[in-house]
């Protein structure tokens, strides 16, 4: 079975709209979550959101699509990191075109972000938006690849907020299959107020910046983004500079609750012990973990107890959620990009707002940025319907 | 890959033997609601109320097979757009109640994954468990999916494979205004050679049991491919080439089953293809029974399986099936932009 090797990486969010900005914020403790400037909503003003420091027009206008009015801010967000991915593994637009070269992306909110366009549309309240035919979720799939004439297989995900966490599992799996050479996997989405209201109907969304594994945390923050990896077979990539390798992924559901994870933390357990399963190697050699780390009461009293489950010492973790807000489906590719940062530059990042860390367990997240060898790395994506996905990536260098 | 059981759940009866005797609903309008068995013996009625249509028939088709298919090893479920009806409910209150106090029901059942969630919650299956959301290809990808996961598997392992799509009025609209639906209406019999712009709007929930096991498999699944934004020149080179890759010919084939849905604009393409084959080549539809959708290809499959049995001696509007066939080729394309070639073989 082909090794599968990730050889570039693009990254827009609230905290830089390239991943050496991404790196940056990292290692200064910069937090993108505040007081919304561009998205229009009853709660701009009284939450604080994880928003690109963009408006539509700019990021059409920074990808060259200003005349593409019925591109989505979910489509050029997802543009703006395909780009920087494809441009880093030094992918031309003729090796995009091949039958071996293959796309997957994911979306929860996808074309929807324009929540008022698809009221009207949709109840035929007035004359078709510009946005008539981009409302599916799978929209910016298909707009990037019409753009750059993809030639190889097309796929979107969505299992909620592990959907990119799984493109890049089946991206993977392409390759290891001999169905592709290389796959440009991640997702993107963009703020809406589709998912703001939903996420505030359920009462876990957070009034302040939100404070993963903290006592005292009261609900996630709201983020948007994109992110993108190049993964290429080991042939593929025989003459590139490999950033990192993809050793293994698990997948599983937690069969619990359609909006909670279990008690007993079922699913995270499972796609954590199967990553590492797949991977052929025992718990105490992952030397850190990007934990999904939502800041809701539920999902990080699950997790802790899911990782004191499968590690006996626990090793370093941190949300980088408490950077970003939550970026939904994009958020499985964009946290495997910023712990393959950690992996590849030794660093441990602070996971901010953790002040008096849950007390159920004896494990604590990273509380100061330290230096520090590191080899395998874990990211933990699970998501709502119990979609719960680990994967795990390994030095190069 | 083989297919060890299916379930239907369409705008025909396809969950009784109804369809298969030949007895085919005609409707005189645009929209083919589906034909919904009774689903009170195998969901609790407290759940029942609270499931959108998506949810609802997807669980309707997958629980019997569930409940013949003991220990599967996951979900892999193709929607395109999962429940519409919660989903632009629940867009309605954010915009009549100005973004006010919400229930969080619709929010929740909208979401495309909510099916292959629900359906894990209720058989307890911590399995593998995947929803793709590919627009017209989404099943298609479901498919792969499945496959990928069953290559180097065990012969017993197995999976649940299936599809769901809904009509609401919305998506209706959503698509009308974006010309995907005749203006006029029409019996779905004379769908195919109505010679207008659009098609009619249908839905449905197919659902299958897949594994490496031959043992009293309903088809084997050969091989899938999906082409997108292809020329027209292409599309003779490009079946050449993944009927070359499977080992066959075109004079393998001995029945194909179309997608014609009747759209003047796009319909060409089946023509195209029907062209590479001897003109003595017999050939099926399946919109005429249950409309245009964005995962009518599972349905195909299905009738790809009941053909294969010689379960059906179907009389297509041009065409009959003289003989039971061995190789059937599903093709479907979606606006000429959308295709997708799917081959499956009778189990001896």
């Amino acid at each position: 079975m082909q090794k599968v090797f990730i050889t570039g990486m693009g990254a827009i969010s609230s905290i830089g709209s390239t991943v050496d900005e991404h790196l940056n914020s990292l290692r200064s403790g910069k937090c993108g979550i505040q007081t919304a400037k561009y998205f229009q909503s009853k709660y701009a003003q009284n939450l604080v959101f994880g928003e690109v420091p963009f408006s539509d027009e700019q990021l059409r206008q920074r990808n060259n699509v200003a005349s593409k009015k019925d591109f989505t801010r979910t489509t050029v967000l997802a543009l703006n990191a395909f780009n920087e991915a494809i441009i880093q593994a030094g992918i031309s637009l003729e090796v995009l075109k091949s039958d071996k070269t293959a796309f997957i992306s994911s979306s929860t909110v996808g074309g929807m972000c324009y929540t008022d366009e698809l009221y009207s549309d949709a109840n035929l309240k007035d004359i078709p938006s510009n946005y008539a035919r981009s409302y599916e979720g799978s929209d910016h799939t298909w707009r990037i690849t019409e753009m750059f004439e993809i030639g190889g297989i097309v796929d979107t995900i969505n299992t909620a907020c592990s959907s990119s966490a799984n493109a890049i599992y089946l991206g993977a799996r392409l390759i290891q299959t001999g169905r592709a050479d290389r796959v440009v996997v991640g997702g993107a989405d963009s703020i809406a107020k589709y998912t703001v209201n939903g996420f505030n109907s359920l009462m876990i969304l957070s009034d302040q910046a939100c404070r993963p594994f903290d006592e005292n945390r009261n609900g996630l923050s709201l983020g948007e983004g994109a992110a993108y990896l190049v993964l290429e077979s080991e042939d593929a990539a025989r003459n590139k500079f490999k950033i990192a390798e993809l050793n293994g992924f698990g997948n599983s559901n937690d069969a619990f609750h359609p909006s909670t994870i279990s008690e007993n933390a079922i699913g995270p357990i499972l796609s954590m012990e199967l990553a590492l399963q797949m991977t052929g190697i025992t718990p105490d050699l992952i030397d850190y973990i990007n934990a999904h780390g939502t800041g809701t009461l539920n999902n990080d009293l699950t997790e802790t107890l899911a990782l004191n489950t499968v590690f006996e010492n626990v090793p370093p973790y941190n949300s980088t959620k408490s950077y970003t807000g939550h970026t939904l489906a994009a958020a499985g590719s964009l946290e495997s990009i910023l712990a393959i940062l950690s992996l590849n530059n030794d660093e441990l990042y602070q996971s901010l707002r953790c002040e008096s860390p849950i007390n159920t367990h004896q494990s604590r997240p990273i509380f100061e940025f330290v230096k520090k060898n590191l080899n395998y790395v874990m990211s933990n994506s699970f998501g709502f319907g119990g979609n719960c996905t680990s994967l795990i990536f390994s030095k190069c260098i | 890959m083989y297919l060890k059981d299916v379930y239907s759940i369409s705008p025909q009866v396809t969950h009784t033997d109804e369809f298969i005797n030949g007895n085919y609903k005609i409707y005189s309008k645009n929209i083919l609601s589906v034909i919904e068995p009774s689903y009170s013996e195998m969901i609790p009625a407290s759940l029942l109320r609270r499931m959108g249509k998506a949810v609802r028939m997807g669980i309707g088709a997958a629980l019997p097979l569930i409940e013949r298919h003991e220990k599967l090893n996951g979900i892999v479920i193709g929607t395109a757009n999962g429940g519409l009806e919660n989903c632009i409910n629940f867009l309605n209150q954010i915009i009549e109640y100005d973004e006010g106090v919400l229930t969080p029901t619709h929010f929740v059942q909208s979401t495309p994954n909510a099916l292959a969630g629900q359906l894990a919650l209720m058989s307890k299956n911590t399995g593998y468990n995947v929803t793709h959301v590919n627009g017209p290809l989404a099943f298609e990808n479901a498919i792969l999916d499945a496959m990928m996961f069953l290559e180097g598997a065990t012969n017993k392992t197995a999976l649940l494979l299936g599809a769901v799509e809904e009509i609401s009025n919305y998506n209706y609209n959503i698509d009308l205004i974006a010309g995907r639906y005749k203006s006029d209406y029409i019996d779905n019999n004379k769908l195919i050679t109505s010679q207008t712009k659009g098609s009619i709007c249908g839905e449905g929930s197919t659902m299958f049991i897949v594994s490496n096991d031959a043992n009293n498999a309903l088809a084997k699944l050969i091989n899938l491919k999906q082409i997108n934004y292809p020329n027209e020149i292409d599309l003779e080179y490009l079946l050449n080439q993944f009927l070359f890759e499977n080992d066959l010919k075109t004079e393998d084939i001995d029945l194909l089953i179309l997608g014609n849905n009747g759209d003047v604009q796009f319909d060409s393409w089946y023509t195209l293809l029907k062209s590479f084959f001897s003109s003595k080549k017999e050939y099926v539809y399946y919109k005429n029974f249950v409309g245009e959708y964005r995962t009518s290809s599972a349905f195909a499959l299905y009738f790809a399986t009941q053909l294969l049995k010689g379960r059906i001696h179907h009389k297509g509007i041009e065409g009959d099936v003289s003989s039971i066939p061995k190789i059937i080729l599903i093709y479907n394309q979606f606006e000429g932009i959308h295709h997708s070639f799917i081959l499956v073989q009778s189990v001896v």
